[in-house]
């Protein structure tokens, strides 16, 4: 059986109990149903429910009622469409810059765990100095010169901001992995680094990694969105962090009508990164048997 | 080798002593960590140079050529003045300009504004420097201290009610971003409920009344900053609580809290002494992480809600393309971050004596 | 199992003894069910003598000790059993205690001293820190008077006063901290100490300073010792009377020069002939097959049935009581007298 085959077997094992694990924990539970919802919410929503981009001036913030669950926009046009249409950038985004840097952090930071040295003192230092510089303000400026309309450079960056603190985080995994028996034992009977890493150290660490991913995807969604929110970075469609943008700027403050109009998108992202930041609340609880409440 | 023994075996000459001051001083955590701290300071203040001026579309380049199409100047009059502008002579090698950009700094000189025509960009940072540092420094005090007191009662009294309650509230606030609760404040607390006089609330202080340590100005800026220190400590308390609850958890399992139980000593004594001393010692490492991240939130909150702190000075002058101010905060931003992790990694110093002899791992 | 205490007195005179352990049982929940750390164990501490209190990991040894002084985890329970202890002028029941009480009790009547390659030292307070806390928690000595007695007894055990007050535990060797642990444990002058595992993970010299210096203090100073150990040469080295314990209950008791010399235990007997001695010869040397049974299921009988080299059908149905062997000598085994050395 190749590595890959074998590491995939453990890898699917890993994440079935990790699953079981999940629903186990209320909290979790709670996390992972609210995910579902909003993944079919943004992805098979739109299908179902359709956006008009035409202004009505009469129907300019009107209050809920059957044609409009969530009521209307300064522009008169359906606050629920636009949620529903909205939410896909940012998901989009959070997945490629999760995967991004969670992949970039697996690499460097097992690698770093495993070959020591000076390629470890090395990444050790970088990561060490990017964590203490603020990521936003960096964000921010670098907005300024780079223009980031392309969802992937997007992500790139954004990727580029959280691997650090995933890298510091996966090398002392697999540095506590490296010490346990099994991995002495395939070291023993050389089995080589790229076999350890996968075979050995990866299935095992296979939720943590959830968790990480689940980590960087919400300050994903949390820089994109103040980025968007700031007017740094040129959207041409509507998505949350537009409709938040608008409507703050157009008076949501002074306008009492135009309630719903920001409290939709704020709910929205508050509840999704809800989602993510409680599903990870049972995977902690996986590593840290100590914060386990029953058996 | 440890590094006592290795001082033991040097001869006594002159270089021997020399070099056994050496060791000593590299084993210095709290020197070590000066310099780690200097050195990054000056990665940052070269790479910000670096990228305004050597990135295509760079700043300087850009306002050079806006000299150019707007004004009709020829090429070294705008470069001339970009000069005067960005404080760097750039009529001069690269690697002059560098040291010119470098003397200026060490002189708090960081050229003149770009819109705000003539303004010196220090006086500029000046006045708006010590709002942010006041109500970060105010939020982080409030929030771990209250993170700190909570996780410890939420330890003692694991699975009650009040545990599940603050775990909950404290999990809530902390996911969410801290601008949308900034925003929810605003737009329920002020706009829609009108509990809070927002309109009076905007800005750091109210104009006209004399800075002083007199009891109304004292009043007047807390009152300006109560919503931005109130969402700072809303969203970062809860995680403050959950590392103390399972910091103080870990500590009650210790052997030493066993035998002090053993020795008789009043629980309080081993509850300040024994646990807390102990336990708070991972809020002191996150304390670090946590600075960043409020400072760079500032850039949102203070925009949210119109508090006149370096924060809004930056995005404010991203905005308007204005570039020495740009350049001049980030480095601002960037380096009080630096000192802070420098600070709360002295603090740990002190409060760890393991750390403190050389021998002990990195905090 | 109930085993009438009278049956263990050593000397006539009461007033001789200190504490009195009267069939002790300790069980732990756990997820399989409960475990029977401690089963029906009584015996009896003179004033000023050692007992060593001997057996595996998982014997009980150390629940025992914890005990005493009631500082059992939130997971065990007492079911039964009665602690006594004695004193010029009283007695109490220790089980019975108030939390006020027990405060008082603990270190100034009874000292538990921990092993020291658990941090029993606070990592962020100096040793002198440690000395005060424990003065002050009494109220039996003022300030300066702790001072002058912590110094006493630093030099009593061989450390050197000014040095290690200073000091924080990280800054000192495993033998230090367990002496300034034994001189802690003195500080108000208790009519017991019970040391856990004084000598277990130090080096071979360390351990003989540790020995010396408990020798010399128990030349110096007035108090009984329980100590608890898996290592029999200790006993042999400090005790006057040695106990064997096994899964929860104590199987031998006796003088320990009795015990040494003929014991009438096979687990005993076992715990002999696995040290090996300078002099001896490989051959002699065993080892005890098997390993202790399941605390929470445990097999009907006598529990070291499965591991015994006298073992009869009896052995396995009827679990044994303590019997008397010569005054003062007491087994738990039914084939004792087939145990023979010569």
């Amino acid at each position: 059986m190749s590595i890959l085959t074998r590491a995939s077997r453990n890898v699917l094992y890993d994440l079935g109990r990790t699953l079981k694990l999940l629903t186990h924990n209320r909290v979790g539970f709670v996390g992972l149903l609210g995910l579902i919802w909003f993944i079919l919410l943004t992805f098979a929503g739109p299908s179902l429910v359709p956006l008009s981009q035409e202004s009505s001036m009469t129907e300019i913030y009107q209050p809920p009622s059957l044609a409009h669950p969530l009521g209307t926009d300064f522009q008169g046009r359906d606050i629920w469409a636009q949620i529903v249409h909205g939410g896909k950038d940012v998901l989009i985004v959070a997945c490629i810059t999760g995967l991004i840097s969670t992949t970039i952090a697996v690499i460097l930071g097992s690698l770093s765990a495993v070959l020591a040295g000076i390629f470890d003192s090395f990444i050790m230092w970088l990561t060490d100095i990017w964590l203490t510089i603020p990521h936003f303000p960096v964000l921010a400026v670098l907005a300024a010169f780079v223009k980031l309309d392309n969802v992937w450079l997007l992500a790139f960056i954004l990727s580029f901001l959280s691997w650090p603190t995933l890298a510091r985080a996966v090398r002392a995994q697999v540095l506590s992995l490296k010490q346990r028996d099994y991995v002495e034992a395939a070291r023993a009977l050389d089995l080589g680094t790229r076999h350890i890493i996968f075979s050995e150290i990866l299935p095992n660490m296979m939720s943590y990694l959830a968790i990480s991913l689940v980590f960087s995807m919400t300050s994903a969604i949390y820089a994109q969105v103040a980025l968007v929110y700031l007017g740094l970075v040129p959207f041409a469609t509507n998505n949350w962090g537009v409709m938040l943008s608008l409507a703050w700027t157009r008076g949501a403050i002074y306008y009492r009508d135009a309630l719903l109009y920001i409290m939709a998108p704020v709910m929205a992202i508050a509840l999704f990164q809800l989602s993510l930041v409680w599903l990870t609340r049972s995977l902690e609880e996986v590593f840290n048997p100590r914060l386990r409440t029953s058996v | 080798m440890s590094a006592i023994t290795a001082l033991r075996n040097l001869p006594n000459t002159a270089s021997g002593r020399a070099i056994r001051l050496g060791r000593r001083l590299v084993a210095n955590y709290v020197l070590r960590r000066l310099i780690k701290a200097l050195i990054t300071i000056w990665l940052v203040v070269t790479a910000t140079f670096f990228i305004i001026r050597l990135m295509p579309g760079s700043p300087v380049e850009i306002y050079i050529q806006e000299q150019m199409s707007l004004y009709g100047m020829s090429y070294d009059d705008a470069r001339a003045q970009a000069s005067a502008m960005f404080g760097i002579g750039l009529d001069r090698p690269v690697l002059f300009q560098y040291f010119d950009y470098m003397g200026n700094l060490l002189r708090f000189d960081m050229g003149t504004s770009y819109k705000s025509f003539g303004t010196p960009v220090i006086s500029m940072v000046a006045k708006f420097l010590p709002w942010t540092l006041f109500s970060v420094g105010l939020s982080l005090l409030l929030s771990f201290t209250l993170g700190m007191l909570l996780g410890m009662i939420t330890a003692y009294r694991r699975e009650s009610l009040l545990d599940h309650v603050l775990s909950t509230l404290g999990s809530i606030f902390s996911s969410v971003p801290n601008y949308l609760v900034a925003m929810v404040i605003i737009v329920l607390l002020g706009g829609y409920w009108r509990i809070l006089p927002i309109a009076q609330m905007r800005g750091s202080m109210t104009p006209g009344i004399e800075p002083g340590f007199t009891p109304e100005f004292i009043g007047d800026i807390l009152f300006h900053a109560s919503m931005p220190v109130a969402t700072y400590v809303l969203t970062t308390v809860g995680g403050w609580m959950l590392t103390m609850k399972s910091s103080t958890i870990a500590t009650l399992e210790e052997d030493y809290v066993t035998a002090a139980r053993a020795r008789g000593l009043p629980d309080r004594r081993i509850m300040t002494a024994y646990v807390g001393r102990n336990a708070i010692l991972p809020l002191v490492t996150q304390l670090a992480i946590s600075v960043g991240f409020i400072v760079g939130g500032s850039a949102l909150i203070e925009n949210i809600f119109v508090y006149m702190g370096v924060g809004k000075l930056l995005i404010d002058s991203i905005n308007q393309r204005d570039y020495p101010v740009m350049q001049a905060v980030f480095l601002i931003i960037t380096v009080a971050v630096i000192l802070a992790n420098l600070l709360a990694d002295l603090l740990y110093s002190r409060l760890d004596p393991r750390i403190r002899t050389g021998g002990g791992g990195e905090a | 199992m109930n085993l009438h205490p009278s049956s263990f007195i050593l000397h006539p005179s009461e007033d001789q003894v200190v504490l009195t352990v009267d069939d002790l049982w300790v069980e732990y929940a756990a997820r399989r069910g409960v475990v029977k750390a401690v089963r029906g164990v009584s015996f009896q501490v003179q004033r000023g003598e050692t007992v060593a209190l001997i057996g595996e990991s998982g014997s009980g040894k150390t629940t025992l000790g914890l005990a005493l002084i009631r500082l059992l985890p939130r997971t065990a329970r007492i079911p039964r059993g009665r602690v006594r202890y004695y004193r010029a002028g009283g007695e109490c029941d220790v089980l019975t205690l108030s939390p006020q009480e027990l405060r008082r009790f603990r270190w100034q009547e009874c000292a538990m001293v921990f092993q020291s390659a658990l941090n029993a030292l606070n990592p962020v307070l100096r040793v002198a820190d440690h000395f005060r806390d424990t003065a002050q928690a009494h109220g039996s000595l003022d300030g300066a008077e702790a001072q002058e007695r912590a110094r006493e007894l630093l030099r009593l055990v061989q450390l050197e006063p000014d040095r290690v007050l200073r000091a924080y535990p990280h800054e000192l060797s495993g033998g230090m901290r367990q002496r300034v642990l034994i001189a802690m444990g003195l500080l108000l002058a208790p009519q017991i100490i019970i040391l856990d595992e004084p000598t277990t993970a130090l080096d071979i010299l360390t351990q003989r300073a540790v020995i010396d210096v408990l020798r010399n203090l128990r030349q110096e100073l007035e108090f009984s010792l329980i100590f608890i150990s898996h290592d029999l040469s200790l006993a042999a080295e400090l005790a006057d009377r040695v106990a064997t314990m096994y899964a929860g209950a104590i199987v031998e008791i006796g003088d320990v020069y009795e015990i040494f010399e003929q014991p009438r235990h096979p687990y005993t007997r076992g715990l002999i002939h696995a040290v090996p001695t300078v002099t001896g010869d490989l051959e002699q040397l065993s080892s005890i097959p098997g390993s202790p049974p399941d605390l929470i299921d445990l097999p009907p009988g006598c529990k070291f049935a499965l591991r015994c080299p006298y073992v009869q059908a009896r052995c396995r149905q009827e679990e044994p009581v303590l019997e008397m062997v010569s005054p003062g000598h007491f087994t738990a085994c039914h084939n004792w007298k087939q145990i023979d050395e010569h």
